[in-house]
C-alpha cells in the first residue's frame, strides 16, 4: 500500500527567518566539496578581488536553514518518513555575490505538489521556493527545490 | 590554467569546458558534506539505515555532486559568475565512485553591457551513467570594458 501525504501543505508559507553567513562556514562547505578556489578560501585574494572578501560557492545557500523551516519541519507536515525522500531537482539564481557577515533573510513556500507514476512506483514531488533578501529588501538568490517523496 | 580570467569574446558557442574529474567518492567526504550543508540524513552516512530504507546502501548527498557540477563551471567562468544554476538528480552516486563533471556553451548574448553564457552541464561516474544533469548562466567580462 503506498503512503498517503498530507497535499494540503501546498502553498504553505514557512515564518521567515534570517541566517547570518559564517566565514568558516564558507570555508567548510568549499573543502568538503573539494573546490580550493581561493576565492572562496583565501581572505587576502578575497580582499584584493572586486568583491572585497571572500565570497560564498554557488550552491553555499543550501546551508540556509533553519529549525522552524527545515526539511525535517517539511516532512513533518507532509506525514513522510526521512528515508522515503529523495533530492530530485535544485535551482540556484544568484543576483549577486554572498560574502562572510551578512544577514540575510530567508522565505520558504511549497510552492506545488503532485504525483506521478515512475519506473520504480508512485512518487510525489514537492515543490519548495526559498527567497532570500538582503538588509536593504534587495533579493539576493532564489533556491526552487523538488523533493521526490517515494510513496 | 585553472582559474584564468575568461572574457565574453573568447566563448562561442559549442565550445566545451574543461573536464573536471573528483577524488573517488568516500564516506568521510559524506561526512564532512553533512557537517558543513548541514544535511544529516542518515540515508548518507549508515549503510543499515540506507539498506533498511530500500536504497541498497549508502549514496552521495546530490547537493555535493551538485557542488561539483558548480565548481566545474567556476573553474572555467570563476568565481562569482554564476547567475543561474539548476540540476536535474538522475542518478545515485555510490561510494569510490569517480565523478566527472562536462560542459558545453550552449548561447551567448550581450545586453547593456552584460555579457551572458548559457552552459549545458552534466557529471557522469566511471561508467559514463549520468547521475547530474542541469544547466547554468554566467556573467563573464568583456575585453572592452
Amino acid at each position: 500500500m503506498p503512503i498517503q501525504i498530507n497535499t494540503s501543505v501546498k502553498g504553505k508559507e514557512y515564518a521567515p527567518y534570517t541566517v547570518t553567513v559564517e566565514r568558516g562556514r564558507i570555508k567548510d562547505f568549499a573543502r568538503a566539496i573539494g573546490d580550493l578556489n581561493p576565492f572562496y578560501l583565501d581572505d587576502s585574494v578575497g580582499a584584493a578581488s572586486e568583491f572585497g572578501d571572500v565570497i560564498a560557492p554557488p550552491t553555499f545557500p543550501i546551508t540556509f536553514k533553519d529549525d522552524t523551516a527545515d526539511t525535517g519541519t517539511m516532512l513533518k507536515d507532509l506525514g513522510v518518513d526521512i528515508g522515503r525522500i529523495l533530492h530530485g531537482e535544485q535551482e540556484f539564481e544568484l543576483h549577486r555575490a554572498i560574502t562572510p557577515g551578512e544577514t540575510l533573510l530567508c522565505r520558504p513556500k511549497i510552492t506545488d505538489i503532485y504525483e506521478k507514476s515512475g519506473k520504480s512506483g508512485p512518487m510525489a514531488f514537492v515543490v519548495r521556493e526559498t527567497a532570500v533578501t538582503d538588509a536593504k529588501n534587495e533579493l539576493v538568490a532564489t533556491l526552487r527545490g523538488v523533493t521526490v517523496v517515494r510513496l | 590554467m585553472k582559474y584564468a580570467k575568461v572574457y565574453a569574446e573568447d566563448v562561442n558557442v559549442g565550445d566545451a569546458l574543461p573536464d573536471l574529474v573528483k577524488e573517488p567518492i568516500r564516506q568521510i567526504q559524506l561526512t564532512r558534506y553533512a557537517g558543513a550543508s548541514g544535511d544529516f540524513n542518515p540515508i548518507h552516512q549508515d549503510d543499515e539505515f540506507a539498506k533498511a530504507a530500500g536504497m541498497g546502501g549508502v549514496f552521495g548527498h546530490g547537493m555535493l555532486t551538485m557542488g561539483f557540477v558548480a565548481q566545474s563551471v567556476t573553474d572555467w567562468a570563476g568565481a562569482g559568475r554564476v547567475r543561474k544554476i539548476g540540476v536535474r538528480f538522475q542518478g545515485l552516486v555510490r561510494l569510490k565512485d569517480v565523478i566527472t563533471c562536462k560542459g558545453r556553451v550552449l548561447s551567448k548574448s550581450s545586453k547593456d553591457g552584460t555579457h551572458l553564457v548559457d552552459v549545458e552541464l552534466w557529471a557522469e561516474n566511471q561508467k559514463g551513467e549520468k547521475v547530474v544533469t542541469g544547466k547554468a548562466t554566467v556573467s563573464l567580462p568583456s575585453r572592452e570594458s
